[in-house]
């Protein structure tokens, strides 16, 4: 972790909540669930873009630290004890999802947490004492260190900070043995076997480690939903956060953030631009298409994302040519922080 | 010439710009224009073009324009959550006209807070409470209360089993656990035979029709919407279970149905609470004229469903302006709460027939429906308005 990721990491904070001041209730709630999508981005880049489990629990994991975070809120805790409640409970959680990895791999895992996905959800929806079934449960307005969070804006320099700590915390992480580990599990799990390292080991601390933040995101989503319903955490929403950091850059350290303000304000986008237009209506219906069809570009085009189309153009605009490694392929998806070790 | 032309030009722009601005009333929408349930988004399209029928006829609301803002909630909660603060905050809506059953219960305390009069489309009883839930309103009778119309019309005929088929989410769940809690099927003397859930989205439901058939049920009441009805009378002809033995709510009752299934959707029953879109009333005529000038896009029964709640909202609004003195509050709170109070004091408010007079202090409207069965490919009323009271 360098001063100017700390500096670019509190940057982008401050011009959020500058965002969220001056914009008014709903944008203070667009800027918070661009805050939450992200941290909840960042969870899964370190499982799918740095350790390479692909998990499609996502959005179960999210709605563990939601209920978790709930729960123990509506039972009068204090609303930091409850993301970090959440937290917990979404790293225990997510160490289960992860149990499969030990001996699965590749597309037979992503199977695995497909199914774990379902479990979850068919779990929120008869665990009526703890979910409240199928109606949700309903969520009070938490106060954190005392302060009532009971406004939209109250709720967005929580997200921020933890935002801002997440990022930070998974950017040192990556620079500890632990974190390299990560890299060289996702580059060929018996290379990383040939040199020493315990690949169930380290998969297990990916798991743990990406629930703890997923849960805590999960907790953000419940306090600003104020609601914590089986509808909310489905497969969909999994595939919305998958959609983040592959459109973000996988495996990179801006590219969820990045993606997941593309995910949660592309919609935005289209609606307003479809109002200005007078054609609203037909593009609410070609919204799905363009959100399908933007993920297949990338794919093809710039599978490294929007972090390495920018990093593109920025050196394109001082005048350097982009060299081979940096230039859209279509092959791999390597990160160039990955490749730099 | 051509200097008189730009004189009057001017002389135009700066009476213009001297006349006071006229103040415009915004009204905020969403349905679900794409998702699951965009077959009966009828009421959104309705809602929406009886405000600019106002417009187009009377220069919108008590002479204030009528903005009518519609979006797409996608049947998509964190989407549905996103617009009502768009709604409320930023179009500063005088009233918001919502969509799922699930945002409505998401928001029902935020609505509070907001002070913002809320006509839900959905006929969830949980949030029909015009103490706890002041701003909430809908436009018909809830879902227990359609659930008890169809059972009554069975315990009428001498059936005695029933079996209930819903939705696992709090759509389907939600009011079928009331309606068995309530203990009203046995107070009418039925038999509750089975009750059978399936995924909202399921297309294959063949499963659950031969568990259907293994009950031997006199009535299977459907508490879904068109699409998933379309499921099951499909699977139901597969097993041989006849669409007579099915009524659905009042999201069944769509042409769709026939016109998919044809012969099988034959003697199909479903809840009717709005009259059909096409019949012979008052409103019609008012659509007829909007439609000569405008697309209507959907012409169902739903429509009909969305210019009834434009009659009521209107007559709200219009009825708060005039206590103000013929024009709107400028302080929106006052506009709201003034608005909530005259929704509630509309009596026996003319819709133009789509539905018996509305009298909106239970914040219901109407509670009367009727049955209606789809005889030669078009739903036919079985006999005269109920109260599901």
């Amino acid at each position: 972790m360098s001063t100017r990721h700390i500096a670019i990491a509190i940057g982008v904070a401050v011009v959020m909540a500058v965002l969220a001041v001056v914009l008014g209730r709903y944008g203070a709630y667009l800027v918070n669930a661009v805050a939450i999508a992200a941290i909840g981005a960042l969870s899964l880049n370190l499982l799918i873009g740095y350790c390479g489990q692909i998990s499609f629990a996502q959005g179960a994991l999210l709605g563990v630290g939601a209920y978790t975070a709930g729960n123990l809120g509506n039972a009068g805790l204090d609303g930091a004890v409850a993301i970090l409640g959440a937290g917990v409970l979404g790293a225990l959680v997510s160490a289960l999802i992860g149990l499969p990895a030990m001996r699965l791999r590749g597309l037979y895992f992503a199977i695995a947490t497909l199914a774990a996905q379902a479990i979850l959800e068919y779990l929120f929806k008869i665990l009526d004492p703890l979910t409240n079934g199928v109606s949700g449960l309903v969520i009070k307005p938490p106060s954190i260190f005392g302060i009532p969070m009971t406004s939209d804006e109250s709720l967005v320099l929580p997200s921020l900070v933890l935002l801002v700590i997440a990022w930070l915390v998974v950017s040192r992480l990556l620079r500890t043995d632990l974190g390299r580990a990560f890299l060289v599990v996702r580059e060929s799990e018996i290379v990383a076997k040939g040199m020493g390292i315990d690949v169930g080991h380290t998969k297990l601390w990916a798991f743990l480690i990406g629930g703890f933040i997923a849960g805590m995101a999960g907790a953000l989503i419940g306090f600003a939903n104020r609601l914590a319903s089986p509808e909310a955490f489905t497969l969909d929403l999994s595939a919305d956060y998958i959609a983040m950091i592959i459109i973000g850059g996988l495996g990179t350290w801006p590219g969820p953030i990045i993606g997941a303000a593309f995910v949660v304000l592309l919609p935005e986008v289209i609606q307003r631009v479809g109002e200005a237009a007078g054609i609203s209506d037909i593009l609410s219906a070609l919204r799905e298409l363009a959100f399908g069809l933007l993920i297949i570009l990338f794919l093809i085009f710039e599978p490294r994302g929007l972090t390495a189309l920018l990093s593109r153009i920025k050196l394109r605009r001082i005048g350097v040519v982009p060299p081979a490694g940096l230039r859209a392929t279509g092959e791999g998806s390597q990160s160039p922080e990955g490749r730099s070790r | 010439m051509k200097k008189i032309k730009s004189a009057a030009a001017l002389v135009a722009l700066a009476l213009a710009a001297a006349s006071p601005a006229k103040a415009q009333v915004n009204v905020c929408i969403w349905g679900t224009i794409t998702g699951p349930d965009a077959l009966v988004n009828g009421m959104s399209y309705g809602l929406r073009d009886y405000l600019e029928f106002l417009n187009q006829t009377q220069g919108g609301i008590a002479g204030s324009k009528v903005n009518a803002l519609l979006l797409d909630g996608r049947y998509k909660l964190d989407e549905e959550l996103k617009i009502y603060r768009r709604c409320a905050d930023e179009e500063k809506a005088v009233v918001v006209n919502g969509w799922s059953t699930g945002s409505v219960q998401a928001l029902r305390d935020q609505i509070n807070t907001d002070g913002v009069p809320f006509m839900t489309q959905s006929f969830a009883s949980e949030v029909l409470d015009p103490k706890k839930y002041p701003y909430i309103f809908m436009a018909g009778p809830t879902y227990e209360q359609q659930m008890t119309i169809a059972f009554r019309d069975l315990a009428a005929k001498g059936g005695k089993k029933v079996l209930i088929m819903a939705p696992d989410n709090e759509y389907g769940r939600g009011p079928v656990n009331v309606v068995r809690q309530s203990g009203i099927i046995q107070k009418l003397g039925l038999d509750l035979v089975d009750t059978i859930e399936f995924r909202y989205d399921a297309q294959d439901l063949t499963p659950q029709m031969l568990r259907v058939k293994s009950r031997n049920p006199d009535m299977v009441y459907i508490q879904a919407s068109a699409p998933q009805a379309i499921a099951i009378l499909r699977d139901a002809a597969k097993v041989g279970l006849p669409a007579k033995l099915f009524v659905g709510n009042l999201y069944t009752i769509t042409p769709t149905i026939p016109e998919q299934l044809g012969a099988a959707a034959e003697g199909f029953r479903a809840i009717q609470a709005y009259e059909p879109y096409g019949a012979e009333i008052p409103a019609m005529k008012q659509i007829e004229q909007f439609a000569a000038k405008a697309t209507v896009e959907k012409k169902d029964i739903y429509f009909m469903k969305g210019w009834m709640e434009g009659i009521a909202i209107s007559a709200a609004i219009e009825n708060a302006i005039k206590k103000n003195g013929g024009h709107p509050p400028s302080d929106i709170k006052q506009f709201r709460q003034s608005v909530r109070e005259q929704m509630e004091a509309l009596t026996n408010l003319d819709d133009g027939g789509i539905t018996p007079p509305l009298n909106f202090a239970n914040h219901q409207g109407s509670i009367q429906a009727r049955i209606a069965e789809i005889k030669d490919g078009k739903y036919v009323p079985t006999g005269e308005w109920i109260n599901a009271s």
